[in-house]
């Protein structure tokens, strides 16, 4: 079958039934996308499908209809080739938020989908979207920062080369 | 510009010319904390060095282990240390780059392994990668800068002492014309060999520095924000295939027989490896080497069915090897009668980094490479070489990034079954434990059980103090050899349980060693967070008795120098930022404890209410004094991931037993804090002296207390276990 995922097209195997965080992963090479449950609690493997958070330890293949982003396509090229992060990852460094980074993918992902369909978030919004992916370093507290100032970022539509 | 290690560079090396050269160490000579009492005097010996802060002292390492010049004026650092989320990669960079003279962006980190690279027996561990090699980096890098200013001034023809430095390039101070750069030194130089000064050289004073002390973006994260950066768990290589382990059911469980079974036929299924101890599976998939090892024939032995009330009733004082680890003044007479007494427990508890154990492993016939999510490379390069036949000298071990270590990813399970497949399938494998299997068949902190006594003089100051506290073990489960025969006490379990108020007459700590079923070892801050607990919680119980204010209470109990005065000072300090003893809104209060780990000192107040009886923390202020600071945002991210792990155990987690299972089969079963109970955190570093000390554990110590004593505060009730539940 056939998956679209960052812009490019990718054929993979319908069998065996699989969850589409190991074919991102383990078959496709697409690293960024991390494993921390396998039951959908700790939402760090979050990946968005046509613009959606969801969770691709918990999705299987044959369910997956859309266009895939994982965090390897959050960032885009410009027309000269450098890389343009987006708001979200801009904030995030800028705020140096990680400390391991092994759930920061997920954040991230999940941020971002939430900030397309709320761009104007209150705190309360923030926690509560962001509330359902785990960081075990503990970088919660930059995390709400950083997603408040991706969406002012955001609505004054900047965007930052690197 | 932190990378993984690259398999080749074209850089031009650098020889010794006299072999085992050593660079002199000007670490500060170890502070010893916990020395057991009434050992002969050659143990004493060794049980002060292992108990030290920094038992292994410093790296010594000639420059050219630490560094790599590069033709394009560049220059590696290789990073014995591993990045588990600390920021050990950006702190050394910025202690390099001081002596270095180069502009930050001349220099990249790159992790060392057990080839390549200064050495380190061990390990990423303690809080101590900055304060015990922080003079080793720095006499390291200003030798290496002095070694390149001799070659400059042979190739420019001028004296070495006309030569100034920024920035990579020597320029003679008469003859601008007359520059070289680092990398232009190394590419034209004639010899291969270096003469390194005799003597160390001179250190710039910490007035002039640039880099350290400044809050220096991580050099790990723009990979990590692209997500590039490649963890144990992501390590990929052509033909590799999966690995999957039979597990056991229950806690003591032993595998008696193994037989393949029909796990050959199974799809994808390459090796079967079926031995006396051992039953894996290796596959083109990881789902596929799971459900290979399912349809393996094998037997086991269950072991005894433990139950957690079992558990709790070995660890309790009086029980196992009695030490007596502190002892001052007359606490034994005093301490005959009547007196205030407390009891607490702490819960075992899981590590659950986000990055389960992982590793990939080639083995070939006659060298195996092991690219590992471990704190610990050397130790398993030693198990990896008996596991496979090798000499140590045939492993490599390549730490990767970790996603998250606190203590758990040391000799990596991961790694050894890893090895054991790739043997058999002669190709490599990686093997990435599930959620499960990290909750199940990892190690734990170990639970604890505390009395304390105390007697109160009638001026409001403590006239004895004791601390009994029984804990599983933390160092026996992996050194047993060297801590049984030498200590009889395990000093990672009663780390943070000395009674440092050095204004109390009579003191003593008594340690009971009570070793669990339940595999025990190293999580962050090791015995801290349970003994800050009772201890911090204890002195809120006398403060209220002899009906002082907490913060004066504590005061009281200390001298105005030395730790006294440090204690001080963190705590004046809190308690100006938390305005304590001022107006809070209604149903809320203060509660404030304090320690000292690895020589830092930290001090928290939390603000807590009850909200239809849950635990809500509002704020948590924190004054940390970590001696020298290299990273103010590093160190300021350190304290505010130990306060919420911290406040992750004293309200929510706990591993239990059942049945010789432990319950908790994934976070469903195990809750742990995010971000909805994160508090707002307040952290204010009081830098002092010219030496870095530990900054990656102190700050779990004091929250579980400062919890409790707001509660206590609040209600009048006094909480004695951990994670806290209101009664």
């Amino acid at each position: 079958m056939k998956l679209r995922i960052n812009g490019t097209e990718y054929d993979v195997a319908e069998e065996p039934p699989r969850t589409l965080l190991w074919v991102l992963h383990d078959e496709l090479g697409l690293i960024g996308t991390k494993y921390g449950c396998g039951v959908g609690i700790c939402g760090i493997c979050t990946v968005q499908i046509d613009g959606e958070a969801v969770r691709s330890c918990v999705t299987p293949l044959s369910k997956v209809e859309g266009e895939i982003r994982t965090i390897e396509g959050l960032a885009t090229v410009a027309d000269d080739g450098t890389r343009v992060l987006h708001p979200v990852q801009q904030a995030f460094l800028e705020d140096q938020v990680p400390q391991c980074g092994w759930c920061m993918s997920g954040q991230m992902m999940a941020a971002a989908a939430f900030l397309e369909q709320n761009p104007t978030p209150s705190e309360e919004e923030i926690i509560d979207a962001m509330n359902r992916v785990y960081c075990r370093c503990g970088c919660y507290h930059r995390i709400k920062g950083a997603v408040a100032k991706a969406a002012e970022q955001m609505a004054v539509g900047e965007g930052t080369a690197v | 510009m932190s990378t993984n290690q690259s398999p080749q560079s074209n850089v031009k090396k650098w020889r010794i010319s006299r072999r085992g050269f050593l660079i002199g160490l000007g670490a500060t000579a170890a502070v010893a904390v916990g020395i057991p009492l009434g050992l002969p005097a050659a143990r004493r010996t060794i049980a002060n060095y292992l108990a030290s802060n920094d038992p292994f002292g410093g790296i010594a390492a000639p420059p050219t282990t630490w560094f790599e010049v590069t033709a394009d004026n560049r220059v590696r650092f290789f990073s014995p240390k591993v990045e588990m989320g600390q920021g050990v990669h950006t702190a050394f960079a910025q202690i390099a780059a001081e002596e270095l003279e180069v502009a930050w962006q001349q220099l990249e980190v790159v992790q060392a392994s057990t080839a390549k690279g200064p050495g380190d027996a061990f390990g990423t561990a303690n809080s101590n990668s900055v304060s015990n090699n922080f003079a080793p980096i720095r006499e390291a890098a200003a030798t290496l800068r002095e070694m390149l200013r001799q070659e400059a001034a042979n190739q420019l023809g001028v004296p070495a002492a006309s030569l100034t430095v920024a920035a990579g390039r020597f320029t003679a101070t008469d003859d601008p014309a007359k520059t070289a750069t680092y990398g232009e030194i190394v590419a034209n130089a004639a010899v291969d060999s270096w003469e390194v000064p005799k003597e160390p050289p001179t250190l710039k004073p910490i007035s002039e520095f640039r880099y350290v002390g400044q809050s220096i973006p991580r050099v790990d994260f723009e990979s990590k924000i692209v997500g590039e950066a490649q963890f144990g768990y992501d390590m990929r290589l052509p033909n590799m295939l999966y690995g999957a382990v039979a597990r056991p059911n229950t806690i003591e469980g032993k595998l008696t027989r193994a037989a393949e079974g029909e796990a050959a036929s199974g799809p994808g299924v390459v090796t079967v490896v079926a031995q006396d101890d051992f039953a894996g599976v290796a596959a083109e998939s990881r789902q596929q080497a799971y459900a290979g090892v399912a349809k393996m024939e094998l037997e086991w032995e269950d072991g005894r069915l433990w139950q957690q009330s079992e558990l709790d009733e070995i660890v309790t004082v009086g029980n196992g090897t009695r030490v007596v680890i502190q002892d001052e003044g007359q606490v034994d007479d005093l301490l005959a009668g009547d007196v205030l007494t407390a009891e607490f427990r702490t819960p075992l508890a899981a590590h659950a980094h986000l990055e389960p154990p992982a590793a990939l492993v080639d083995v070939q016939a006659d060298k195996a490479t092991a690219w590992v999510s471990t704190q610990a490379a050397e130790v398993v390069q030693g198990t990896l070489a008996k596991i496979l036949g090798m000499n140590k000298d045939q492993v490599e071990v390549i730490p990767t990034y970790l996603g998250g270590g606190f203590g758990r990813k040391l000799d990596l399970e991961a790694a050894h079954e890893a090895a054991r497949l790739s043997q058999a399938a002669g190709r490599p494998v990686h093997v990435g434990w599930t959620r499960t299997e990290d909750m199940r068949y990892g190690n734990f902190r170990p639970s604890t059980h505390h009395v304390l006594r105390g007697k109160l003089d009638g001026n409001g100051r403590i006239q004895a103090l004791q601390h009994e506290m029984a804990s599983g073990d933390v160092f026996f489960g992996f050194i047993p050899g060297i801590a049984g025969a030498f200590v009889g006490a395990d000093f990672g379990a009663y780390r943070g349980a000395r009674l440092e108020y050095d204004s109390i007459p009579n003191r003593q700590m008594v340690s009971y060693r009570t070793p669990l079923p339940v595999p025990t070892g190293f999580w962050r801050g090791l015995g801290l967070l349970a003994a800050t607990f009772a201890i911090e919680s204890f002195m809120d119980d006398l403060a209220h008795t002899a009906s002082i204010d907490p913060l004066q209470f504590r005061l009281n109990q200390l001298s105005q120098s030395g730790t006294g005065g440090r204690f001080r000072r963190a705590l004046e300090t809190v308690a100006e930022m938390a305005n304590w003893g001022g107006s809070l809104p209604d149903g809320h209060a203060h509660g404030l404890a304090i320690n000292i780990d690895a020589r830092t000192v930290v001090a928290q107040i939390a603000e807590v209410s009850l909200e239809a009886d849950q635990i809500r923390v509002h704020n948590v202020y924190c004054a940390m004094d970590p001696g020298l600071v290299i990273n103010p945002d590093g160190a300021i991210a350190q304290a505010q991931g130990c306060i919420v792990m911290g406040l992750s155990s004293t309200l929510l987690e706990e591993i239990r037993v059942k049945d010789g299972v432990i319950e908790a089969a994934n976070f469903d079963g195990y809750p742990m804090l995010r971000l909805k109970e994160t508090p707002e955190l307040h952290v204010q570093l009081l830098q002092s002296g010219e030496a870095p000390f530990g900054i990656g554990e102190p700050p779990i110590g004091p929250i579980a207390a400062a919890v409790g004593n707001a509660i206590f505060a609040l209600t009048g009730q006094r909480l004695t276990r951990l994670p806290l539940r209101l009664g």
